[in-house]
């Protein structure tokens, strides 16, 4: 009688773990993979949907792949993500170190650094436009005070191939929100490692890279992962602040996808499936070396 | 979630439910299947479209929304009209006019056939109304069976009336109907330009940007103001000195190697002038995405000039301020002004097909012309000769002031579109050989876009 009332529970315990599941399971799934295959499908030729079905057809990619363009456009995607990913993170680990420490107003400063958090990339966009832009209020106010004659004059700072522009924004939103992963991992630690190290003789140098550092590494990981995929994906700032072409390749995807040839968006579709390919294998690359870290450390 | 996921995310459900519903194509609404067959066959009188307009009560506009007066007069002019019909207007702001065709396309392939789908007009000329030609994707031929197509000019024997009956060389077969007239204009700031100094052909504008560079840039080609620009520069490098009129004929009649020859020295021109653009002495010449970004550089005084389409441009801008106070228009490049219609069109799977027509019947009324010219500054599509005296009075009565150029002069500086078909080819050889800088020769990439685009 035992037995099968076990079975019964854990047949309930499983059903309701289905039912947990199934909600991201679809979403994934369904939406998302639906579409992923669909990208790889029109991306190797297939949309009958235009007239076009000549699948499989690995063109699209040969032409993309083949051009000098396309390898000057993932560096700077990847230039643009790498940089403002590793800014915002030594700005953001710096943070979150002075956090923990008590001092005055801490509670409202605490409030302060999420600011960003809340306001939507491309209100940012538009506010780094509105300061660092040719015609932007900087410009005016040197020009105001007599330092150059007319706006038209200030430094070129957005719209260039150096990218400060979507650098900035980037940077902007996304401290507060790797200073939240950190500072989270840091509070939940609590500070005895490090004053144990400190007790033993261990100087600041040592104790941030052999106790702090570690301890951090899950959040420092999973906040850099999601901020560089969302940094190599997005659209909206390197298409309003990037210098024209070469673009980054979501810009060039778009341009493709926006042209009123049809024909384009098979090709739009090779370059997508471009990202997700890079990304992914990024990704993936960053997460394995990250197990294998902890692997080593002991930590499952 | 980042944004190009999303955007694939939503192709690929459209795409989806595409793939889904090829199978069990719909055939659409019996009833607005038998209205449209009844309206085009002429079987349907006007009271009738009324009646079922009424009954309808809806009618969805698509436009562009990116002018401020042009939504103000939408919203304070032509919904009360409509009202007065028992319409209600819906009109969607959109920032580009593809996204409507793209909606209109992905439905009919969706399986939405006619009176299903959800877009009962759309403001387009063009490349975009030759894809929805081609794709099928229009109600039919509509525009000289409505009530006020008597304003317009249909007689073929009239070279006036061409612009009524092709769309970018593209023949129209009345399948949209002209809303406004434009003309490529450019404007000029004063308080850096005097009048001396304001050229009046391409070779005027390279020794200003001789002597000033960096003070000039255009639109970025695929956008259509950016084309115009780099059509105009074709017809006035055109090696036989015969302007705009081998430019009207298809990529198929005039072929890749004619077209090569006759853009060639235009395609110079324009890479001999592009290290002396907007920051190209920061390395690389800077190309606006749009109209707003070139007029933010006019503004700014980054640039002393400004090209686009817009008649009454200088007038709209110093009222809205998004001129310099000395904004002036001025003709350039003298005798190549590309001028052009744009037009309202209904797509088959209209849901609202008789709302759409009367939609349209009232665009194209006198009233809401000379209304949408005085208030939006648009310009009219109707062919003033067509109208009594009492009404090309009003018209003109509306009209707003030009500045620094009369209408006379304008008139007289004219030159007609670029042939659709090869728009593309010249905007695709325009990408290859200025923005990326090929080292192949025009000719290598003209053949290699024109075998793409016939594909």
């Amino acid at each position: 009688m035992s037995a099968s009332v076990r079975t019964a529970a854990q047949r309930k315990a499983r059903l309701l773990l289905i039912a947990e599941l199934s909600p991201v399971v679809i979403v994934l799934f369904v939406l998302f993979g639906g579409a992923l295959v669909l990208a790889v499908l029109q991306s190797l030729g297939f949309a009958p949907w235009f007239g076009v079905n000549t699948f499989p057809d690995f063109s699209y990619f040969g032409a993309l792949w083949g051009s000098s363009a396309f390898w000057v456009s993932l560096w700077l995607t990847l230039y643009y993500g790498f940089v403002s990913t590793i800014i915002a993170l030594i700005m953001a680990i710096i943070l979150s170190l002075a956090l923990i420490k008590p001092f005055r107003s801490k509670t409202l400063y605490k409030y302060l650094y999420k600011l960003p958090l809340m306001i939507p990339y491309t209100v940012g966009i538009a506010l780094v436009v509105l300061m660092l832009g040719n015609g932007g209020i900087m410009s005016r106010l040197l020009a105001f005070v007599g330092m150059i004659d007319n706006p038209g004059q200030f430094p070129q700072i957005l719209k260039t191939h150096y990218g400060w522009g979507i650098i900035t924004v980037y940077v902007w939103k996304q401290v507060p929100f790797m200073t939240l992963a950190i500072y989270a991992v840091l509070l939940g630690i609590g500070r005895e490692t490090e004053e144990a190290a400190a007790i033993l003789g261990a100087n600041r140098r040592q104790i941030f890279f052999s106790v702090t550092l570690p301890q951090i590494l899950p959040g420092i990981v999973s906040s850099t992962l999601i901020c560089f995929a969302f940094n190599v994906g997005a659209f909206e700032a390197p298409f309003i602040l990037g210098g024209g072409y070469p673009d980054t390749l979501p810009v060039v995807a778009w341009r493709y996808f926006n042209d009123a040839n049809y024909a384009f968006q098979l090709q739009g579709m090779a370059t997508v499936v471009s990202i997700g390919i890079v990304s992914g294998v990024i990704l993936f690359g960053y997460l394995a070396a990250y197990r294998r870290y902890e692997r080593m450390r002991g930590r499952a | 979630m980042t944004g190009m996921n999303k955007s694939a995310l939503l192709k690929g459900l459209m795409t989806a439910s595409a793939l889904a519903l090829m199978t069990s194509l719909a055939y659409g609404d019996d009833a607005a299947k038998q209205f449209r067959t009844d309206f085009l066959d002429g079987k349907a009188s006007w009271d009738d479209v009324k009646a079922r307009a009424a009954e309808e009560g809806k009618i969805n506009f698509y436009y562009w929304g990116g002018s401020d007066t042009i939504n103000v007069w939408v919203d304070s002019v032509v919904t009360p009209a409509l009202a007065a019909e028992d319409v209600t207007l819906n009109p969607v702001r959109i920032t580009g006019t593809k996204d409507a065709v793209d909606l209109v396309l992905a439905e009919k392939n969706a399986g939405k056939g006619v009176g299903e789908g959800s877009v009962d007009a759309i403001w387009l000329n063009g490349e975009n109304f030759y894809t929805m030609s081609q794709q099928d994707a229009l109600f039919g031929s509509f525009a000289q069976k409505v009530p006020n197509s008597s304003n317009f000019d249909w007689n073929e024997d009239d070279p006036r009336s061409l612009l009524n009956l092709r769309d970018f060389g593209v023949v129209t077969n009345s399948q949209e109907i002209p809303w406004s007239g434009q003309q490529y204009v450019c404007a000029v700031n004063r308080q850096y330009v005097d009048a001396a100094n304001t050229p009046s052909t391409f070779e005027d504008m390279k020794k200003y940007l001789e002597a000033n560079p960096g003070k000039f840039t255009y639109v970025k080609p695929p956008h259509y103001v950016g084309n115009t620009f780099v059509q105009s520069v074709m017809y006035a490098f055109n090696p036989d000195g015969n302007g705009a009129i081998p430019f009207q004929q298809s990529i198929g009649d005039l072929g890749a190697e004619e077209l090569a020859r006759l853009i060639k020295p235009g395609m110079e021109y324009l890479r001999a002038i592009e290290p002396m653009l907007l920051g190209a002495d920061g390395g690389k010449a800077r190309y606006p995405e749009d109209i707003a970004a070139l007029d933010g550089l006019f503004l700014n005084g980054e640039v002393h000039f400004d090209c686009k389409f817009g008649l009454y441009a200088v007038h709209t801008g110093l009222q809205t301020g998004t001129f310099p106070e000395q904004a002036e228009a001025f003709i350039f490049p003298k005798g190549l002004m590309i001028a052009n219609k744009n037009y309202l069109a209904i797509p088959a799977n209209s849901p609202n097909p008789a709302s759409a027509l009367v939609f349209a019947n009232y665009m194209a009324s006198v009233e809401s012309q000379a209304s949408k010219l005085e208030k939006a500054g648009m310009p009219v599509g109707i062919d003033i000769w067509k109208l009594a005296a009492d009404q090309a009075a009003m018209v003109e009565k509306a009209a707003p002031k030009h500045y620094g150029v009369t209408q006379e002069e304008l008139d007289a500086n004219v030159a007609p579109d670029t042939n659709a078909s090869l728009v593309d080819v010249i905007e695709a050889t325009w990408l290859e050989y200025i923005e990326r800088g090929s080292s192949a020769s025009i000719e290598e990439i003209v053949a290699k876009s024109a075998k793409e685009i016939a594909q």
